[in-house]
């Protein structure tokens, strides 16, 4: 029940904050530059939509959103909400109220999930509008016509934010232990990239910043139907997920200086 | 009767990562119904202190309680029970005085109520919509005090709430201190490194001076100690002459061109001065050394090092 009062009390910081302005931009952002594409050179864009134009719309637009810039944003976004206590000297406000340290990381941990959250909606909300409004500004699309591929639009949601889920916890992490964002971005973007060059490796579904890019690539094809639910490094998400929590809870828990 | 203490800390020790002792055997009683001047030049140990008081530092050794309880077990009821201010004001800029306060009413559960109320009691209820970010140093000043408030608490700590305020701004953080302490009987811890300030407020001190304290009881003992410690100061155009009358009544010394003896009263000087001239010296200053708190304050925190 504490949980749930700290947890409403963590988002009503996150009102206009830089993390909330990321997210809503960030979401905006490609659905808006395939907009532009589909309305200004309809030219190059209607025979590849004209069969299947949500599955090609969205497809496209997941595959480049999971590959970096999803990554990018939850790195971002892990660093920007711990930093409002930074920025406004607050911590020492938080952890002199009558809030248990539990109280104190999940709840900021929940205000980070659901600020993610936020973002895969209206990524996906954005990504909708941008197909129907090209259709109403030159109606020979189909977007109109054709219907979209709600269960794999769900899956792809859903198993994109299971491989978040380990990024997400340690990013967490260092953004707690260091005072200085950019420490922790760096760190973050750094390993991402570092990911993305190993994707070859027949390990790389164990190296957790490689996991939304798998996630993609599995939500498609015989391969994925064979799968299952959840992938390999799915698993290994929730476990990566478990682990960094609990060393960042006992991080919290055993420090000898707090705010 | 006795009246019962707030917060006692027994045999305060703490030293930071570097060794260096930062308190050193405090001792901190503070009386229920006080406001507790907590003094000490800038470096003292204050921050450690009071910060050892919410548990933002872990207590290395001794003892410390709050309202009775040990800090330790019993940190969530204590906490709950008083309010504080450390250091600058602890505010999310990018939110308005009320959502500031909407936050710690939901930590707190003090009801929507409560947020206008202490609005109402720090002068900010006409913010509106203006972000924090907006406000001047006073008026952040004011809604940090105003979420220390939220709560109703019996021990409110303050750590320097009058840094960077500009004078009507002291002197109306002070009376609402009072005011809080003289309606509510809200207990309040105020630390500073001005013994003026502190004067015109605090019914009890604590004096504290490279992690030690060297004074703590109310103000009216140190006042009584300052008249204690109080000298007249005598020049004359030949000194030791005058030593030489005067030494067989009072213990003189010679500080540079001046003689000080202890301070008795005005008629005690009167008599002095008399005998000097009558014996044919040019007297040409006699007066009680000024020595009041802010001397004492000097003195104190300089002879004990």
């Amino acid at each position: 029940m504490s949980l749930v009062i700290a947890t409403r009390a963590e988002l009503i910081k996150n009102k206009r904050s830089a993390a909330f302005w990321l997210c809503l931009i960030g979401s905006a952002f490609m659905p808006f530059i395939f907009f532009l594409t589909f309305t200004l050179r309809p030219d190059l864009n209607y025979a590849r939509l004209a069969a299947e134009p949500w599955q090609a719309h969205l497809g496209k637009g997941w595959q480049n959103f999971s590959a970096f810039l999803l990554p990018m944003f939850v790195i971002l976004t892990c660093s920007l909400i711990p930093q409002v206590e930074y920025k406004n000297n607050t911590w020492k406000q938080v952890f002199a109220s009558p809030l248990s340290i539990g109280d104190i990381f999940f709840s900021k941990y929940l205000s980070i999930i659901s600020m993610v959250f936020f973002l895969f909606v209206m990524f996906n909300v954005f990504m909708l509008l941008a197909g129907v409004a090209a259709d109403l500004i030159h109606p020979k699309y189909t977007f109109l016509e054709k219907a979209v591929d709600w269960k794999w639009l769900i899956k792809m949601n859903f198993k994109s934010f299971i491989s978040l889920l380990a990024i997400i916890s340690i990013q967490y992490w260092l953004s707690l232990r260091f005072r200085n964002f950019i420490v922790p971005i760096g760190i973050g973007l750094g390993l991402l990239v570092s990911a993305l060059i190993l994707m070859p490796w027949e390990h790389i579904n164990k190296v957790p910043y490689a996991f939304p890019l798998l996630s993609f690539a599995g939500s498609g094809g015989p391969e994925a139907a064979k799968s299952g639910l959840l992938a390999s490094h799915e698993i290994y998400s929730i476990l990566y997920f478990l682990v960094f929590t609990l060393l960042g809870f006992a991080d919290m828990r055993f420090r000898k200086e707090r705010g | 009767m006795t009246i019962p203490v707030v917060v006692k800390t027994t045999h305060l020790n703490f030293s930071f990562r570097n060794g260096i002792k930062t308190l050193d055997d405090v001792n901190l009683e503070v009386p229920q119904g006080s406001i507790y001047g907590f003094l000490g030049p800038n470096g003292a140990g204050k921050p450690t202190t009071l910060r050892l008081l919410l548990g933002l530092l872990k207590n290395q050794d001794g003892k410390l309680e709050l309202f009775g309880q040990q800090f330790s077990g019993h940190r969530l009821d204590i906490l709950r029970r008083l309010g504080s201010l450390i250091e600058q004001p602890s505010l999310y800029l990018h939110l308005t005085a009320k959502e500031n306060l909407e936050i710690y009413q939901l930590v707190y559960k003090t009801g929507k109520k409560r947020v206008d109320e202490v609005l109402d009691l720090v002068g900010l209820a006409q913010t509106g919509r203006k972000k924090a970010r907006q406000f001047s140093l006073g008026m952040r000043q004011r809604l940090a005090i105003a979420i220390a408030l939220l709560n109703q608490p019996e021990l409110l700590i303050l750590d320097e709430p009058t840094n960077g305020l500009d004078p009507n701004g002291i002197i109306e953080t002070r009376e609402l201190i009072k005011k809080l302490n003289k309606e509510y009987n809200t207990t309040v811890i105020v630390s500073s490194h001005i013994l003026n300030e502190v004067e015109k407020m605090a019914t009890h001190l604590g004096i504290i001076h490279k992690g030690r304290m060297l004074f703590q009881g109310p103000l009216q003992e140190l006042q009584q100690m300052k008249t204690r410690q109080s000298m007249l100061e005598i020049e004359t155009n030949d000194n030791a002459r005058a030593i030489t009358i005067l030494s067989p009544q009072y213990a003189l010394q010679q500080k540079e061109n001046l003689l000080l003896l202890p301070y008795g009263n005005k008629q005690q000087t009167a008599a002095i001065n008399q005998l000097l001239v009558k014996e044919g010296l040019d007297v040409y200053a006699i007066h009680p050394r000024q020595s009041d708190l802010e001397q004492l304050f000097i003195e104190i925190t300089s002879n004990n090092i």
